[in-house]
């Protein structure tokens, strides 16, 4: 009897604590599979072939950032249109489409990519940017001569827009939901003073829905940072900083996905290899880690904003 | 406008054989009421009894709730606000509201009480000098005129609607319709509120709804009694009080209304 109260007493701690046993048991075993070889001054740096990271944490940072730029600004837009402007069926429709958008697989996007949006906007887009938007930094070509390769479609602006199609699904969702728990009355009053529905939405509604906003961002830019396969499959694989948006760079997800074949096998080097994954690999999730640590403190912040509290 | 008499001039607000209806029911039945001006009426009734559907088709609200039906004309100084060639936005200015919960905005306290002032873009001196304006009128300049800056959101929910009032002061209404303005707030707010009420009512139409009997007592000049969608009595506060020539109006205000 005595034991089994002590128990129900426990229990919850025990539970509770799972998920702090489990942080502190992937950074404690990668470090240790890691041998903190590397972690001197070149792994900060761009020599690849001294196993630096800053390509790849470049790499990451220029597909994740434009992606969750035009993730946000699209679904902004969306979540606006369905709370606001869409007549009631419509929105009934459309609502639960971008639901469904948000659970499928990665690899559908990475295949989708591969075959069908790569071909697409190699030969009918970057094809045609390269050639009359080539006075925009980042979209002239390297040579005249490359552009049999750049209609072949996969590199960094396709890694760019196959990111933004994946976490636009979770950023409309987020605002749209901060869109819809703004008060009917709050609303109300807007209108009442003379406003129309696109003065309440910009003034009202979206300050409002700010936590929702950034929290939308902050998941977003997780995602997008951390996502692996289907970016592997469209950024044309690369161990170098790209010259321009066609060009092949890597993510340090891309890159640990790519390599870990080779790592794994034979290759004298590999024990090497696979210490310098781990590395990567702590790195990105110190980064995610640091994004949601500065997503809860923007939130709180705007809550204290907002509320004055 | 020829067919229709001219109303007194002291008529604001005219709202003549009001009926709105949702699906097959009706809401507001053939309701006939006039406002005047310098004058606080005090809409009564028990839950229900349509209420609040009728002072929010005074400024077209009730646009914003599907399915709703008006019949008949709300003449605003003599112009039917449901004319098709009135813009709802225009009537909304001239008609200011209140609502039951306090509905500041996320923003500054200037910011709130400036927010009808900066939609149709006024220059900065006349809006500072309107919020200041309005701030006074709703009695609570003297306690916020030290932090303006401040998040409304941060002051307490009594001052909060006298800001919303402030709010809708500001762009200069005629109007000012209250949806039970006090159901959310404690004694001492309710008191404020009413004391502001109280000093409005010599420069604008004022047009409470209310649940509260003992509030309609202490501030209106005249009681209108609705029930089940139909004016039942109308007439100054006094006379519908000590002598209600409907027994349904003596059962309510008495509180035997079952």
């Amino acid at each position: 009897m005595v034991h089994q109260r002590r128990w129900l007493v426990w229990w919850p701690f025990a539970f509770a604590l799972i998920p702090l046993a489990l942080t502190l048991a992937i950074v404690f075993t990668l470090l240790r599979a890691s041998d903190l070889q590397d972690f001197g001054w070149s792994f900060w740096g761009l020599d690849v072939s001294n196993y630096g990271i800053l390509v790849y944490v470049t790499g990451s940072f220029l597909t994740a950032v434009p992606a969750l730029l035009f993730a946000m600004v699209i679904g902004l837009g969306i979540a606006i249109a369905s709370t606001t402007y869409l007549p009631r069926f419509l929105a009934a429709v459309l609502d639960p489409v971008v639901d469904l958008l948000a659970g499928i697989p990665s690899i559908v996007y990475g295949i989708w990519g591969y075959f069908i949006v790569a071909p697409f906007f190699g030969k009918n887009v970057f094809t045609w940017t390269a050639i009359h938007l080539a006075w925009i930094p980042g979209f002239k070509p390297t040579h005249d001569s490359s552009l049999p390769l750049i209609a072949t479609g996969d590199g960094l602006a396709l890694a760019i827009i196959i990111l933004t199609l994946m976490i636009l699904p979770i950023t409309t969702l987020l605002m749209r939901d901060a869109l819809q728990a703004v008060p009917r009355d709050l609303w109300e009053s807007g209108l009442a003073l003379g406003a129309t529905r696109w003065e309440v939405t910009r003034r009202v509604a979206v300050p409002h829905a700010k936590r929702g906003v950034w929290g939308a961002a902050f998941l977003g830019f997780g995602r997008a940072i951390g996502e692996t396969v289907a970016v592997f499959m469209v950024i044309d694989q690369a161990s170098k900083l790209p010259t321009n948006v066609y060009d092949g760079t890597s993510t340090m997800a891309s890159l640990i996905i790519g390599s870990i074949d080779s790592a794994m096998e034979l290759n004298p080097s590999g024990v090497t290899e696979l210490h310098f994954l781990c590395e990567l690999a702590i790195v990105l999730l110190l980064i995610t880690l640091a994004v949601n640590v500065a997503g809860r403190w923007m939130i709180r912040r705007t809550y204290t904003e907002v509320a004055g509290l | 406008m020829s067919a229709i008499p001219a109303a007194p001039s002291d008529v604001v607000v005219a709202v003549q054989d009001l009926t709105v209806t949702a699906a097959a029911k009706t809401l507001i039945d053939h309701l006939s009421l006039d406002f005047h001006a310098r004058s606080l009426t005090a809409v009564v009734g028990p839950s229900g009894c349509g209420k609040t559907t009728f002072v929010r088709t005074l400024n077209r609200m009730t646009e914003l709730t599907r399915g709703l039906n008006v019949e008949g004309a709300v003449r605003y100084l003599g112009q039917n606000i449901y004319d098709p060639s009135v813009n709802p936005v225009v009537v909304r200015r001239r008609m200011g509201m209140v609502f039951q919960r306090p509905t500041v905005f996320p923003m500054s306290i200037f910011e709130n009480a400036a927010f009808g002032l900066r939609i149709v873009g006024a220059p900065e001196e006349e809006v500072d000098a309107a919020v200041t304006e309005a701030l006074q009128r709703a009695g609570l300049w003297e306690e916020v005129k030290e932090e303006l800056d401040r998040p409304a959101l941060s002051l307490s929910g009594g001052q909060q609607q006298r800001l919303c009032i402030a709010r809708a002061l500001a762009v200069r209404p005629r109007v000012l319709l209250l949806d039970e303005p006090t159901s959310a707030l404690d004694p001492a707010a309710t008191q404020r509120v009413e004391a502001t009420l109280q000093g409005l009512k010599e420069e604008i139409v004022l047009v409470l709804v209310t649940h509260n009997v003992g509030q309609a007592a202490r501030i209106s000049d005249r009681i209108a009694f609705l029930h089940s969608g139909k004016l039942v009595e109308v007439g100054p506060t006094a006379d519908i009080l000590e002598r209600p020539r409907v027994k349904l109006t003596e059962q309510f205000i008495t509180g035997r209304y079952a």
